[in-house]
Order: C-alpha cells, then sequence, then structure tokens
C-alpha cells in the first residue's frame, strides 16, 4: 500500500489492519506520533491527514486516504511552525511524552479557527492528556502561536 | 477530510419495487421494507409496535448520540459503567463537546477518533466507526433521557423529524443501513458493546406497524 507521509511517498507491505501509528513508528522510524492508550483516549498519537488532527492508534494505514503530517513534518527546529516556537517558548513539555500529539491538535485548531477563546482552546484540547498537568502553559502556549499566526 | 474508502464491496442501494424497499450488500438485503395491509392494525397492535420501537430509540447505542442543547454525547450502558452515584449515565469522557454544527467542527471533529469507514469493528473501549462521518444527530431529535410519549410525538412531527411520514422513517432507516451508518452499527457495535434490542428488520417492521395503525402515541 501506498503512504504519503511529511511530503515523502512510501510504499508499505504491511497487514490491512495494522494501525497508522504502527506504521509510522515501527516501518517507517518515523517516532513523534507516541503510543499512549492505543484506543484514541489520550491523544499522544496524534497527527494530521490533510490537516485535520487524527488519533494515528485509531485508524488503519490502509484506510488514510490523504497526506499524513506527523510531528516531524510540522517544522524543524531551523523552522519552526508557530505552534512549536510557542511551545518553545512557554517551556510547556515536562516530561514531554504528549506533547507531540498536543502540538498536532493545537495546530489543527488554529488553522481552522485562528483567534479561539480559552474555552474553545480547553475544549478543543481536552481529549489529549497531559499528566503532568500541563495545561496552563498549553493554553498559554495556543494563545501565543496565534497571536504569532495573526489571528490575535 | 473523507476516510471513507471506495466501497465497492457495498451495493448500498434501495430497490423499490411495489411497497418493498430494501438496502442491499454483497451479501443480501440488510433490510426490508414490508408494511401491512391498510386497515389490518389495531391501535393495541400500533402501540406495541411503538413500545418496541421506544426499547430501540432510548437504548445506549441510539440515544447516546442524541443528546439536546448541550451538544454533548452521553456513555450510557453496561459497558459504561461505574457512573456517577445517582444516575445511570456519563457524559462523553474527555470532556467532549460536539458544538452547534453537531460533528465537532468548531473544536475538535468527531472524526479526529471516530473514523468513516464500512468496516463496524472495533476494540472495546476504542472509538467505534461505521460507513458515514460519525456526528450527533440533528438537535430536534433529542431521545436521551425522553419519555415514550416525548419520542412518540417527536418521531410523529415533520416539523422535528427531518420531514417525514411513517414509511420515510421506515426508508430512512433502511437507507442509513445501506450506508452502513449508525443504524446498521446500533445492532452490530462489536467491542463488548451492547447491541440495540430486537433485530434492525423487527425495527423497519415495527415502524410500519405503527405508521399503518395511525402512529398512536402512549400516554406518560
Amino acid at each position: 500500500m501506498e503512504l504519503s507521509v511529511n511530503g515523502q511517498a512510501h510504499n508499505l507491505d504491511i497487514d490491512e489492519d495494522m494501525p497508522l501509528l504502527w506504521a509510522l513508528r515501527d516501518k517507517l522510524n518515523i517516532t513523534g506520533p507516541k503510543y499512549g492508550c492505543g484506543i484514541a483516549m489520550c491523544g499522544a498519537c496524534t497527527v494530521h491527514i490533510d490537516g485535520q488532527a487524527v488519533r494515528s492508534c485509531s485508524i488503519r494505514a490502509s484506510e488514510v486516504n490523504g497526506e499524513v503530517t506527523t510531528i516531524e513534518g510540522l517544522g524543524s527546529p531551523e523552522a519552526m511552525h508557530a505552534v512549536q516556537s510557542a511551545w518553545k517558548e512557554h517551556q510547556v513539555a515536562q516530561c514531554g511524552y504528549c506533547q507531540p500529539g498536543q502540538i498536532m491538535s493545537a495546530a489543527s485548531l488554529l488553522a481552522r479557527n485562528p483567534n479561539p477563546s480559552d474555552e474553545t482552546i480547553d475544549q478543543a484540547m481536552s481529549a489529549n492528556l497531559c499528566r503532568c498537568g500541563t495545561y496552563p502553559r498549553i493554553r498559554a502556549a495556543v494563545k501565543t502561536a496565534a497571536a504569532k499566526m495573526g489571528g490575535a | 477530510m473523507k476516510f471513507q474508502k471506495s466501497i465497492t464491496f457495498i451495493s448500498a442501494l434501495c430497490l423499490v419495487s411495489g411497497l418493498t424497499l430494501a438496502a442491499e450488500n454483497s451479501t443480501g438485503p440488510i433490510a426490508d421494507i414490508n408494511p401491512p395491509a391498510k386497515g389490518t392494525v389495531t391501535e393495541a397492535q400500533a402501540l406495541e409496535a411503538f413500545a418496541r420501537i421506544y426499547e430501540v430509540a432510548s437504548h445506549p447505542r441510539c440515544a447516546n448520540c442524541h443528546v439536546g442543547e448541550d451538544n454533548r454525547p452521553r456513555w450510557s450502558g453496561p459497558s459504561y459503567a461505574p457512573f456517577p452515584p445517582g444516575q445511570n449515565w456519563r457524559y462523553h469522557g474527555m470532556n467532549v463537546n460536539a458544538d452547534d454544527s453537531r460533528i465537532g467542527a468548531e473544536t475538535m471533529p468527531c472524526s479526529t477518533c471516530h473514523q468513516t469507514t464500512p468496516d463496524l469493528d472495533s476494540a472495546p473501549h476504542s472509538p467505534p466507526h461505521f460507513g458515514i462521518d460519525w456526528q450527533l444527530a440533528p438537535v430536534e431529535f433529542e431521545w436521551f433521557g425522553k419519555s415514550p410519549n416525548e419520542i412518540c410525538e417527536q418521531l410523529k412531527d415533520p416539523a422535528r423529524n427531518g420531514g417525514r411520514d411513517w414509511m420515510g422513517l421506515a426508508e430512512h432507516l433502511v437507507m442509513d443501513a445501506g450506508h452502513r451508518g449508525p443504524v446498521l452499527w446500533g445492532w452490530s457495535p462489536s467491542g463488548d458493546r451492547e447491541a440495540a434490542p430486537f433485530s434492525l428488520q423487527q425495527h423497519v417492521d415495527d415502524m410500519t406497524i405503527w405508521g399503518v395503525g395511525g402512529q398512536p402515541c402512549p400516554k406518560d
């Protein structure tokens, strides 16, 4: 099967029911998306498909119909996405495990809503869990990113 | 965004032949519409049919996403216990809210987790999926926590049921099932989830029995 990830086309010989997360991590060695719960309840595995946040643990790679973007493709250390830059500015991460998923969800939100309220941020990010409890910093970073992107 | 693959193995079509309408897939009809002849259904029989309709409509597989203006899907039913003291349900985890769009477009789309796929099988506690985009039913179709009379009056009111008569309701069931949508999933939820009672065919039959019998509503 064919899969396009971060602008690069791949041809994978995998089981039809392999989740996208497994294909990314174990077959393509793209390890930014993390395994947390495996049932779309924590958000650590979040990637984009055609720009929308999707839990990669809960969609089969064979069912992906669009361009996959992972945290590795969102930006680079030299050219960070506004959300990544804001995350660094606010030093959001503590242990960091959930942060790729947090950032991908935040970037997807801002693409749809460039100037979200605190309530909207909380609601949109509510299914991305952070056991370190960095939620206040996440909200602040999303607002900073919105400002960087010209929405606030 | 559409994840829906080409559903070539499904012929989600409705075959209209006289008064018979069926949704088919490669293995045969999913459900048929065969209404009883006019004048053959008593009010008592129609009320019995509606009692079964109510059991379906109020079942967690159906009612959890037929919620009101708060746009918050519910988690009820045996697979979601335990519940807060004094109630037999809780809100969908993670504070999920489908917004006024009823599909989460304003904040977190339902399709972030609930993929669109003709495959109805999903693991316990994982996000279930079916062949059309996951979403809440329109707000006028509020069933969660509603009484038999309230659901009955809603179902027979074209202003609150999508402009349908009883045949339109039966056709809606068959059409949705033909697309492998929530109606079909309700009886095949997989993942240790309790299926809706009776069967899709029985539900379609009950809709036509209730309709031919004059759509009587029980008193609460």
